[in-house]
């Protein structure tokens, strides 16, 4: 069964690519980067099956369990708008080509000074042998990593300034977790790139699992009064848990500048002093939009409002 | 007399029993995946699928024969596997970005080129390092003239082919080829450099003692890798895009055959006789087995995500 979908999707990659990708390339004469296009064709396939799948099952549940009646559906769309942008790999592509030439260079540089970036396998051997544990072991220290920059996009005002565009949605749902500023996205790929010349990059056959891992994101922002029990919402982030992140106040304010920044797995916010385990499904927002700051409704808006909070500091 | 007659006999079918078993084993790189895909070559069937490395490109025996490198570029490392079996035996580790790898034919240094990194490393045959060489942009396959004194290099985004004394460990020319080169090979008389070029439809001849181009052969769009046919005259070119393998004459310069094999034809292995060839098809996941015979495709193997470097013993010689 598994084989047989397997086989299929490897048709389609390779169809795809050979009739509607490879062609272009060679048309704008980029053959070279044939390779980095093939695995883009894999992301962009794999993304639209992920977002099908996203709209019916979490749709689905959405329609179930909701915490709340929406009534904005442009909010959804603009949303649905940075979802399809980043889970097809256009945004992602964007930062690609921006951020690789200048690590290309330092990594060159290094090296020709005798220092090859290490991988976290070069400090335990066996895990090269064991690529499974491996990936594991990066998802946790990328995840420990991700909890310290959230933590940092709520800590500094002008890295708030730019975050605050995805605390605005005050009708969150699974649409939501890539509504991001571009400016933004940038930092955050910046910094996972710095992070990767540390300790490498995890072994690249796990791509379920990455899907796995995203579907737990949008999952977590989803309209839906869901929680995983007392001993599950300690393991993995839940929608409940997230929402008490994104609710008005409560999520970006006080000591910490916040609660729940977690990504996948809460056990930070527990080591750190910052979960919030309440069984609330609170309303979501940034306090000031009460007082009728905007934060805009459609995507081009969302990102200049972002740039001005950022250059205007108000 | 008899008794020995059958112990003869049983020790002989005891060798053809055991034989097989060591070399019928054809190990591919599946480069987006980080495994080495073991084929069982008579079965035609992948019998094990074996963790090796981060992004494993190209591979290739030691000068002895005893083992297997396998250059993993993102882990930087080598790992040297058992050519009969497909298991690991020792991990060299600190090899920069190691894509394309190559003995030069005194086996004195081994040559690692960094697609990534624009950098072209030398080392000596024990695997330590002896100078990194700036050579932008994307150096992309390496080869080198018989007596070991020029190596090879092309150039994929400058659009060059560049020659490194290996003595001295410097560039001592670089001249303007077509575009994306990637491929290179050196004619047996050591009179031309061919050179693939995988932006285009044709085997560029560049005779690399004036640095000119003499011809330009023209074959299938993605004109790629080579390998040797065994008879010391033909070779075969791989056109990535256009689905094909050319058959090279070496001595008229000219293509002689076309074969089809479909999914990005990448890296090849030829049996020593001549009757099948073993091709990765890097953009279909899959290895192609064509009959030399009939040129038709005989079987076509599933194996792991961008299957790049192919290697099984009993390959065709390499000149």
């Amino acid at each position: 069964m598994f084989n047989w979908i397997q086989e299929l999707f490897a048709e389609l990659h390779q169809h795809v690519f050979e009739s509607g990708v490879l062609p272009v390339l060679y048309a704008l004469e980029l053959g070279g980067e044939a390779e980095r296009a093939f695995n883009a064709t894999e992301l962009f396939l794999i993304g639209a099956i992920e977002i099908t799948f996203l709209a019916i099952v979490l749709g689905t549940l959405e329609k179930w369990r909701p915490v709340e009646v929406q009534s904005h559906s442009g909010w959804k769309k603009t949303d649905a708008l940075y979802t399809m942008l980043h889970r097809l790999g256009f945004v992602p592509l964007l930062l690609f080509f921006m951020l690789m030439p200048l690590v290309d260079t330092l990594d060159g540089a290094l090296r020709m000074h005798d220092i090859i970036p290490p991988n976290l396998e070069d400090w335990v051997p066996w895990l090269a042998g064991a690529p499974l544990v491996s990936f594991l072991v990066y998802l946790l220290v990328l995840d420990f990593v991700a909890y310290w920059l959230h933590r940092w996009q709520h800590r500094f005002n002008w890295w708030w300034s730019l975050h605050a565009l995805h605390h605005s949605q005050r009708e969150m749902s699974f649409w939501s977790d890539d509504r991001n500023h571009l400016l933004d996205d940038l930092l955050i790929d910046s910094a996972h790139v710095m992070v990767a010349l540390l300790i490498g990059v995890p072994p690249g056959q796990f791509i379920a699992l990455v899907v796995a891992s995203r579907m737990i994101e949008s999952l977590s922002h989803a309209n839906l009064r869901l929680h995983f029990g007392r001993v599950g919402e300690r393991l993995l982030v839940s929608p409940r848990f997230h929402r008490v992140h994104h609710g008005v106040g409560v999520g970006h304010e006080g000591r910490t500048q916040g609660c729940n920044f977690a990504v996948l797995f809460p056990i930070w916010d527990v080591m750190f002093g910052t979960a919030n385990f309440e069984p609330t499904f609170p309303a979501t927002g940034i306090r000031d939009q009460a007082d009728g700051r905007e934060y805009g409704d459609t995507f081009w808006r969302q990102q200049w409002l972002g740039l001005q909070r950022l250059l205007v500091r108000q | 007399m008899k008794v020995r007659l059958v112990l003869e006999a049983l020790s002989l079918a005891g060798a053809l029993l055991v034989a097989p078993a060591f070399a019928q084993v054809a190990i591919v790189l599946n480069s987006g995946d980080g495994t080495v895909s073991i084929i069982d070559k008579a079965e035609k069937k992948e019998v094990k699928r074996i963790p090796v490395g981060k992004e494993p490109h190209h591979l290739m025996a030691t000068p002895d024969d005893q083992f297997l490198i396998v250059a993993n570029a993102v882990s930087n490392d080598l790992v040297l596997l058992d050519p009969k079996t497909g298991e690991i035996r020792r991990r060299i580790d600190k090899i920069s970005d190691p894509y394309q790898i190559g003995f030069s034919p005194d086996k004195k240094w081994f040559v690692s080129v960094s697609l990534r990194l624009n950098r072209t490393d030398v080392y000596d045959g024990d695997f330590k390092l002896v100078k990194r060489i700036a050579t932008p942009k994307a150096p992309s396959h390496v080869a080198f003239t018989s007596d070991s004194k020029l190596a090879f290099i092309t150039l994929q985004d400058s659009n060059e082919l560049a020659a490194i004394d290996l003595a001295t460990q410097v560039v001592k020319w670089t001249m303007p080829v077509g575009t994306m080169p990637a491929g290179v090979w050196v004619t047996p008389d050591d009179k031309y450099v061919l050179v693939g070029m995988t932006g285009a439809d044709y085997v560029e001849v560049v005779d690399w003692r004036t640095q000119k181009t003499v011809k330009k052969i023209k074959t299938g769009k993605g004109a790629h890798n080579f390998i040797a046919m065994g008879d010391g005259r033909r070779i075969l070119v791989s056109n990535r895009v256009a689905n094909t393998v050319n058959i090279i004459d070496q001595q008229t310069l000219e293509v002689v055959d076309t074969i089809r094999v479909p999914g990005g034809p990448d890296c090849m292995e030829l049996t020593a006789d001549g009757k099948e060839l073993w091709v990765t098809s890097r953009w279909a996941k899959k290895v192609t087995i064509v009959d030399m015979a009939s040129k038709q495709i005989a079987k076509q193997i599933p194996v792991g995500n961008s299957p790049h470097g192919i290697y099984f013993m009993g390959h065709a010689a390499r000149k």
